[in-house]
């Protein structure tokens, strides 16, 4: 069987976020390294190459598809109960010791994470996602910004079917890439894994394009969730938490701010795993910064009723949740409080539909 | 955890220009580059990408993880030419 690395090399394109820096170089500009990238090199993400002077990039091909409920993502102010169609690709452009999803993530890196693709088209994405119900189509699992290029291909498809299409990124973007994403790319899921440039060095980037990309992006338009995994000793200090919902506040209040909890893996096991008093700290971090809608993730049922959305206007219960269960949604079809009639922001439904799955499963690809 | 150079560097600065984050020096237009023997990264700049070592035509690039004995103490000169 020919080496991951090979089978990859075979899967691209000549891609589209790059320029020429001298004789030798060429610099790729998907995502925050923005890397110089000698001839014969690929770059930090280790799936996008130099080649003769141009930028090859991967096409073609996805690691993983499967079909999730629109809050693992999480999005939670978007079609709630829908089920988003999401495909992972190979590699990161981080190397997170604690990454969740390391075994596709760190695939060019290290030995242990064994994976494998399947060759797909867009069509068949978008009829498996039509197939089933699905109202969004999500680039997901490992970090989609190193296959812009390829998401895009897809989402122009998905758009054609009057789908959503969404990315579940580090948010360690550039303008350019941003650019490139958002006439076909409505939601965007960010990191915001610390607020401190030194963290962020030990993950494999740096603090000042994550802080930049996230007003960048809910400026141009995308719908923007950030999720903080909250790790204890990482970067769960009073002082750090309160930084990072300061800096989402001045965005915007209303982006939602999901602090969700880690449990030990990959290579970060020294942390212990978050607790519920760990999330609830950060949630009044939260809420004092003003932050309108703040989620405490990944322990359902532990956090009362911190998975739920609230009116910031009177305090009705909107949506209720447990894990990625929708429990009851009670926004008018304009996506208002029945009570207040404020208007809550996010992509509703005007007709909701009944949550029909509320775990991930794998679809077979419709032909 | 950071890469390091090592003395067999000949400072023909193709890691500086494969580096992303700009996390070596001195650089030709830099001060102490006529004096030093040889370039060196900064350990708390460095995000760990490897970039350098692939373009290295002496080897002189290692992680910190794989710096043979012999050259152990350059992890520490490469930290304190900058301080550290």
């Amino acid at each position: 069987m020919p080496a991951l690395a090979q089978v990859l090399a075979e899967n691209t394109r000549e891609g589209a976020l790059w320029e020429p820096i001298d004789q030798k170089r060429i610099r790729c500009f998907a995502c925050g390294h923005r890397c110089p990238i000698f001839e014969g090199q690929p770059g930090v993400c280790k799936v996008r190459f130099n080649s003769g002077g141009k930028l090859y990039v991967p096409w073609g091909y996805a690691s993983g598809v499967q079909c999730d409920p629109i809050e693992k993502k999480p999005f939670f102010h978007v079609r709630p109960g829908s089920l988003a169609l999401s495909f992972g690709m190979l590699g990161c452009d981080l190397h997170c010791s604690y990454c969740q999803n390391w075994v596709t993530s760190q695939a060019l890196r290290d030995s242990r994470a064994v994976s494998s693709i399947q060759t797909v088209t867009p069509e068949e994405l978008v009829r498996t996602a039509l197939d089933l119900g699905a109202e969004a189509v999500v680039s997901t699992y490992n970090e989609p910004l190193i296959t812009a290029e390829w998401a895009v291909e897809i989402f122009r498809h998905a758009r054609e079917a009057s789908l959503l299409t969404g990315f579940v990124s580090n948010g360690n973007a550039t303008p350019e890439v941003l650019e490139f994403l958002r006439p076909w790319c409505d939601l965007y899921k960010a990191d915001l894994k610390s607020f401190q440039d030194r963290r962020y060095r030990e993950l494999g980037g740096r603090l000042q394009p994550i802080l930049d990309s996230l007003r960048r992006i809910h400026a141009m338009g995308f719908w923007l969730e950030v999720v903080t995994l909250v790790v204890p000793g990482f970067n769960d200090s009073d002082e750090e938490l309160r930084d990072i919902a300061g800096f989402l506040a001045g965005i915007s209040p209303d982006v939602p701010w999901h602090v969700t909890a880690y449990h030990r893996n990959y290579k970060m096991l020294d942390s212990r795993d978050t607790k519920p008093a760990d999330l609830l700290r950060a949630v009044e971090a939260g809420r004092r910064a003003g932050l309108r809608y703040v989620y405490a993730g990944n322990l359902p049922g532990a956090v009362g009723g911190l998975e739920d959305t609230r009116c910031p206007g009177c305090g009705e219960t909107l949506i209720r949740r447990h894990g990625f269960r929708v429990l009851d949604y009670r926004l008018t079809s304009e996506g208002r409080c029945p009570k207040c009639s404020a208007a809550i922001p996010g992509r509703w439904a005007e007709h909701p539909r009944r949550q029909t799955a509320h775990q991930p499963f794998r679809p077979v690809l419709s032909n | 955890m950071a890469y390091v150079i090592v003395d067999t560097c000949t400072k023909d600065e193709l890691c500086v220009e494969a580096c992303p984050v700009d996390c070596i020096h001195p650089k030709k237009d830099e001060a102490g580059f006529e004096e030093l023997k040889q370039l060196m990264i900064d350990p708390e700049a460095c995000i760990d990408c490897g970039a350098c070592v692939p373009v290295c035509p002496t080897n002189s690039i290692y992680t910190l993880d794989e710096l043979p004995a012999e050259s152990q103490h350059f992890a520490a000169s490469n930290a304190a030419y900058y301080g550290k």
